[in-house]
């Protein structure tokens, strides 16, 4: 017994000894220079331990190993604990490597009992007593402990502050703990590390706070994150990574958050308005590391966007200026299109807040319809002019954008077909294609019955072209005679213009019924009626002193001009007779020619702007122009008087009641029994792409439809309707 | 009636048994005194008939009212129409004039007048009611495909038949019908609509209306009009 006693103990001590000795620089050891047992040595070790197993001593060698080895790693305690200031650290890690080395030399001697003894016990295996040993004896040693994690938190500190530490030496000593089980790296280091970063974020933030604008806030945050992943990879575990970044998330961020959106002179708002790219991307990045981060963001350029948008809308100094108007918005769009694009990674979320927040806006003001139609008009009559074709279309595409967002399109629908119509009579388009790729575009968005009506007015003014050539080629003696220029309009497709006629000069008169009649001959069964109030004409004239000039006039001014051929003098009376002109149309048509310098081929006595009844009016013999052609008076789409735009609002809402009743029906052929808030939902959804409805309007529609037997009430169910076949 | 007329005195057949002479003379009692009220039922309708026409005109009515002691613009005449499902306002055909006055087992003027107060109670039984109120809407459509009242004919037919038992939204309603402008006549579904609205609508707080619901459009103006006045 003694002698295996004392084997044990000279086994381990052996060993353990062998690495003391070796530290000292001196004796003979059993190891050699790289700390490999001489075999020799290491077998009879090994046989020795083998024996004592196979006898049945493994008790004893077990827990000889135990009590030798802590009382030597006492022993290494206090001489880590006598360690200095920075020595401590290389001290520990010094030691542990030692023992690292010796565990495994003791595990391969101890091999058999590893094997054998220790799992039929249950005892813990050699090299995880070993580690557990040095837990308990160095890293829990209450003169270790504290100090260690202290040192290790100080360092992480220094580094915090710009200091440059022995990352090396931190890895290894971390990697220790990390080799101690997950539980150490945890309790005594990473918790408290944890604590002591919230902290020390918790500070700082608070001091950028006070004295930084937020742009440079966010690029600190954004560093101190960076290092902090930086010090994971060096010297941390990788599981530590999310923890610690979720610190720094949670104070530098999360806790700020509406304080630095909301900074004044440099939050969101002012990155917004300067388009700071660079900035605004950052907080994107950022905030999407925390709850709600992007949620904040988006809230606030929403009601940011939105505010100003309605500014935009309803600030009466804009609304003077359609085109102005429109163009402002199209700008905003853009500008927001970039910050999505370049700073927010064409988030959807975003672009969504944008789309809603400009159909929000947009439909405020009840004139947005008109006014991207005028716009739309200025373009195509000079806007595009020497635009290439891309280019065209990526204006057009804005365009058709902005028109998604009208609730009421049809509204717009309305304006364009009367502006369109101005354009295409008075030959004023810029481009044919730019035309009829909007119309192809506005039909791929509403469908063919939005635009067949538009093609309808295209088609006729082809089919004009092709007509005029027949009429002049039947009727080759009128080569001599004034040119006519006809357009012939099918009614259905052009808005509806009240019928004006007049009497025209001889010369004319007879031209027109001559086509009357030709026309008639080709197409009987039609009728036509002659738009006076829409046409114009070319008129050559000569003034008092030969000088020569063609005016291009409206047909009502020509009618007015050509009587100046039989009379010096004429009065406003007599004109008016002689033309038989509507008085306001008249009045206009004298002011534009004899009141407007420049184009004064009248001369008015007396000379007043407004026109009496009384008033005489001679042809100006002192008229003067530069150019040869003179333009007097042509139509021009303008922006809508208020009783004009009463009108269109009426016709507008009348042509409402159809669509409306027109939808129910549908409806309820299908559903047969539909109750109340269905039969509104359906009907708003189904007429969306049109128009917003109104419940009210729907409801009445409904009482009409049941008034004409078409539905009916439910006698049980009264919110209930039937349709009735 | 000659087989009657012996049962009467006595003389029975021997071979008929007792039980269906019984119900015989019910019968036949019953159908003679049927035909005995038929006949003065006809009889006094042509009392007030036009001659030539056949029908009760509206000066047919205004004596019979007179005979009655009622005023020929009381409710009770138009229930009494509506007993007879008469179709045409102002007219009585002969059998509408039977159909109403067998079932109030009425063949004198006396007797008509007398069974009034019973056709007020039946009328006013809930499940009756209704269909006289769509029916007296129904009876004042004077012109063939017409579906409208004018608003003055309205508020009197409404006073005439709710006025008694909804007061206060009767008069408010027809101050409101008098000075609105949206509708110059009511059809069915609003006239239907006022009634549903008396009786289930809390007056005069509408607290429990709801102008999300399918109550017509002419309604939902009313209660606005009315929480405005309140204000």
């Amino acid at each position: 017994m003694l002698s295996m006693r004392f084997t044990i103990t000279t086994l381990v001590a052996l060993v353990l000894k062998s690495f003391i000795e070796k530290e000292r620089g001196r004796g003979k050891s059993t190891l050699n220079s790289s700390g490999c047992v001489s075999n020799i040595q290491f077998w009879h070790n090994f046989r020795n331990a083998y024996n004592m197993v196979l006898h049945k001593f493994g008790e004893k060698l077990y827990s000889g190993l135990v009590s030798t080895m802590t009382s030597h790693l006492k022993e290494i305690s206090k001489s880590i604990e006598a360690a200095q200031g920075d020595s401590f650290l290389e001290e520990l890690n010094r030691k542990w490597n030692d023992h690292n080395k010796a565990l495994q030399m003791i595990r391969d001697i101890l091999m058999y009992m590893d094997r054998t003894y220790i799992p039929s016990t249950h005892k813990t295996p050699v090299h995880e007593l070993g580690l557990n040993l040095w837990r308990d004896n160095i890293i829990h040693s209450s003169k270790i402990q504290t100090r260690l994690l202290n040192t290790l938190l100080e360092l992480v500190h220094r580094e915090r502050t710009g200091e440059v530490i022995d990352r090396g030496l931190m890895r290894n000593i971390i990697k220790m703990l990390m080799d101690l089980g997950s539980l150490v790296y945890q309790e005594d280091f990473e918790k408290p590390f944890l604590e002591v970063s919230a902290e020390f974020y918790k500070v700082e933030s608070q001091e950028f706070i006070e004295c930084c604008d937020c742009g440079e806030y966010l690029k600190k945050a954004e560093k101190r994150l960076n290092e902090e992943i930086e010090r994971v990879t060096h010297y941390l575990d990788a599981k530590s990574e999310v923890k610690i970044t979720n610190v720094v998330e949670k104070e530098m961020i999360a806790n700020h958050m509406l304080s630095l959106v909301h900074m004044e002179n440099s939050g969101l708002v002012n990155m917004l308005l300067d388009d700071k790219y660079e900035d605004l991307g950052r907080m994107y990045n950022l905030f999407r590391r925390v709850p709600n981060g992007l949620l904040t963001i988006r809230e606030v350029m929403t009601s940011h966007l939105r505010e100003t948008g309605k500014q935009l809308v309803t600030d009466p100094e804009r609304l003077k200026d359609p085109v102005e108007f429109v163009q402002r918005l199209l700008d905003e769009k853009d500008k927001y299109d970039s910050i999505i694009s370049l700073a927010f990674s064409n988030d959807k979320t975003f672009q969504n807040a944008l789309n809603s927040s400009f159909e929000y806006f947009i439909n405020l003001n009840a004139r947005s319809p008109e006014f991207i139609s005028l716009f739309v008009d200025d373009k195509l009559r000079k806007g595009l002019k020497g635009v290439s074709e891309e280019d065209v279309e990526v204006i057009l595409d804005k365009v058709m954008m902005l028109f998604r967002y009208l609730q009421e399109k049809d509204v717009f629908e309305k304006y364009y077909k009367q502006h369109l119509a101005k354009r295409l009579l008075s030959g004023k388009t810029v481009s044919d294609d730019a035309e009829r790729s909007l119309i192809v575009k506005l039909k791929t968005e509403c469908g063919y019955q939005f635009t067949s009506k538009l093609e309808g007015m295209f088609t006729d003014m082809k089919t004009s072209q092709d007509t005029m050539q027949g009429f002049y080629a039947s009727h080759p003696e009128l080569g001599d005679g004034p040119t006519l220029v006809v357009q012939v309009l099918t009614t259905g497709s052009w808005p509806t213009q009240p019928n004006v006629t007049c009497n025209l000069p001889a010369e004319m008169s007879a031209l027109c019924e001559k086509f009357r009649s030709y026309y008639l001959g080709t197409h009987t069964g039609r009728r036509l009626s002659w738009q006076t109030n829409m046409g114009t004409a070319d008129v050559k004239a000569t003034f008092g002193k030969g000088q020569k000039h063609e005016l291009n006039v409206s047909t009502f001014q020509m009618c007015v001009l050509m009587l100046f051929n039989n009379a010096d003098r004429l009065s406003y009376k007599e004109i008016e007779q002689a033309t038989e002109i509507p008085a306001s149309d008249l009045k206009r048509c004298l002011q534009s020619m004899a009141c407007v310098k420049g184009k004064n081929v009248l001369r008015k006595e007396p000379m007043s702007k407004d026109i009496g009844e009384e008033d005489a009016f001679f042809v100006n013999d002192k008229f003067t122009s530069k150019f040869y052609k003179v333009k007097i008076g042509t139509v021009v789409a303008q922006k809508e008087s208020e009783p004009e735009k009463q009108e269109t609002r009426q016709r507008v809402e009348e042509d409402r009641k159809p669509q409306i009743e027109a939808a129910i029906v549908r409806i309820m052929k299908s559903r047969r029994v539909l109750d109340h808030n269905n039969i509104i939902a359906e009907v708003t959804k189904q007429l969306q792409s049109r128009f917003l409805a109104n419940p009210t309007e729907i409801k009445k529609r409904i009482e009409s439809l049941i008034e004409r037997d078409f539905l009916e009430r439910d006698t049980i169910d009264r919110k209930l309707y039937r349709y009735l076949a | 009636m000659r087989r009657s007329a012996a049962r009467k005195t006595g003389q029975s057949n021997s071979t008929a048994p007792i039980t269906s002479s019984a119900t015989d003379l019910f019968r036949s009692a019953s159908s003679k005194a049927s035909s005995k009220e038929m006949e003065r039922i006809d009889n006094l309708f042509y009392s007030y008939a036009n001659r030539s026409s056949g029908l009760i005109d509206p000066e047919g009515i205004e004596n019979l009212c007179s005979d009655m002691e009622v005023d020929h613009t009381d409710v009770r005449i138009l229930m009494l129409a509506w007993k007879m499902k008469a179709e045409k306002q102002g007219y009585f055909t002969v059998e509408e004039w039977r159909r109403g006055l067998k079932a109030l087992r009425a063949d004198t003027v006396n007797k008509l007048k007398k069974a009034l107060p019973e056709l007020e109670k039946e009328v006013k039984r809930p499940s009756n009611f209704v269909d006289f109120y769509s029916y007296s809407f129904r009876y004042c459509l004077t012109e063939e495909k017409q579906k409208s009242i004018d608003i003055e004919s309205i508020c009197q037919l409404l006073d005439l038949v709710l006025g008694s038992h909804f007061r206060a939204q009767v008069d408010y309603f027809i101050e409101y019908l008098k000075i609105q402008n949206d509708y110059k006549v009511i059809n069915m579904d609003q006239w239907m609509g006022f009634y549903h609205f008396c009786t289930e609508i809390s007056f005069p707080d509408l607290s429990n209306y709801d102008p999300e619901l399918a109550w017509p459009l002419i309604l939902d103006n009313f209660v606005e009009w009315m929480q405005e006045k309140r204000t």
